[in-house]
């Protein structure tokens, strides 16, 4: 059986975070295509027009302008098309108000960004554990 | 007098609201430039290669070690701020199980002998579980982390007064010098330098906020063979100040 790589669809702003994210993933070996939107509404957009094609999943930040991560969660979750997609929560946020109200909305995970790069690259080798129970 | 007692009030409540605004500010915007600083030293230091040379490489060292006690003091700044905001359940607390566990939690607990004594008419009570157990074990942490002798030796002595419980927690390590003793419980100050021994400097001030918001008290005295004493006072009827 041939597997079916998932697509990433990365919804972050900050320019350092998002290059973690790639370095992580060429560390990890990771051949995932991912792509990158800045914040919800650009998320939204990428995912009605196909842009990010199926399978997918999301990396999602909650602090951003725009649209943040948590309104982002509503929008995909009223949207019939989007709303069975695996979201993992990745951010700074400790605040036990963004985590309720990101578990309300269904995710799949809730990861802190940790200080250092290495401790980074073993969070996203977990993750990448879970989206591959997606791709059997 | 009672119109301007509720405008004392409002501009308290408006205050705090202000207050924890400042601390999710900085609990998100500081930390997020702070990650980048020391996400792009590995990068760098991982593009340069062990070839670098031994300099380079040092420097990178003590970098990231600046950077993370960066972390550990923002971190600690707001624990400081959500001491009477976050965890504030009454339940009830079995005073042995209590310590037994601060004392399995312990990440440096090798070479130590633990000496508990209760006396105790109940071991149960009912109080702010979570802020006790964190003193507690602040308290423990710290008689074993500054510990300078291969056998380390902690005490731990809980009686039951008609009102409160007085809990000591001591050691024959190397105590406290006299001249120091009133700083001990500011926010950032270790005795050693932080290069000697990294600790952050905010487990006795984190303490010492929780036992004063709860009405108790907390003190040093000079112990045996020069060790440490840290004496509680934790009130069975909890009264929060605001």
């Amino acid at each position: 059986m041939i597997q079916k790589l998932v697509n990433i669809l990365l919804v972050e702003d900050d320019e350092v975070d998002v290059m973690n994210v790639k370095r992580a993933f060429s560390k990890n070996n990771i051949k995932n295509e991912l792509f990158v939107a800045g914040n919800g509404v650009e998320a939204l957009d990428m995912l009605r027009t196909s842009i990010v094609p199926l399978p997918r999943i999301i990396i999602l930040d909650i602090n951003m302008p725009k649209m943040n991560g948590i309104e982002f969660l509503k929008n995909l979750r009223d949207d019939e098309n989007l709303k069975n997609i695996s979201v993992f929560v990745m951010t700074t946020s400790n605040e036990d108000s963004d985590k309720i109200n990101a578990y309300n909305l269904n995710v799949a995970g809730y990861i802190l960004k940790p200080l250092s790069f290495e401790k980074f690259i073993t969070s996203v080798a977990t993750l990448k554990n879970f989206w591959s129970l997606c791709e059997m | 007098m009672e119109e301007s007692a509720k405008s004392c009030q409002e501009e308290l409540s408006a205050l705090k609201k202000e207050y924890e605004d400042f601390v999710y500010i900085v609990s998100h915007d500081i930390k997020t430039p702070m990650r980048a600083i020391s996400n792009i030293t590995t990068w760098i230091e991982d593009d340069l290669g062990p070839d670098a040379g031994a300099d380079i490489l040092n420097n990178f060292t003590l970098l990231k070690n600046r950077v993370g006690r960066l972390e550990n003091m923002l971190n600690a700044l707001l624990e400081l701020s959500r001491v009477n905001r976050t965890e504030m359940e009454l339940y009830e607390v079995n005073f042995p199980k209590m310590v037994e566990e601060c004392i399995a939690s312990l990440d440096n607990g090798v070479n130590v002998k633990f000496h508990v004594n209760y006396n105790l008419s109940n071991e149960n009570c009912i109080t702010l579980g979570k802020k006790l157990n964190k003193v507690v074990f602040n308290l423990l942490d710290n008689a074993v982390r500054f510990h300078d002798k291969e056998i380390k030796n902690v005490f731990v002595d809980v009686r039951e007064n008609e009102s409160d419980y007085e809990i000591k927690i001591s050691d024959d390590g190397p105590g406290i010098a006299e001249e120091v003793r009133n700083k001990i419980f500011a926010i950032f100050y270790t005795v050693n330098s932080k290069d000697v021994l990294d600790s952050t400097g905010a487990g006795l001030t984190i303490s010492s906020k929780i036992v004063e918001m709860v009405g108790g008290k907390i003190y040093y005295t000079p112990g045996i063979n020069n060790g440490s004493i840290f004496q509680i006072n934790w009130p069975k009827i909890i009264s929060l100040k605001n």
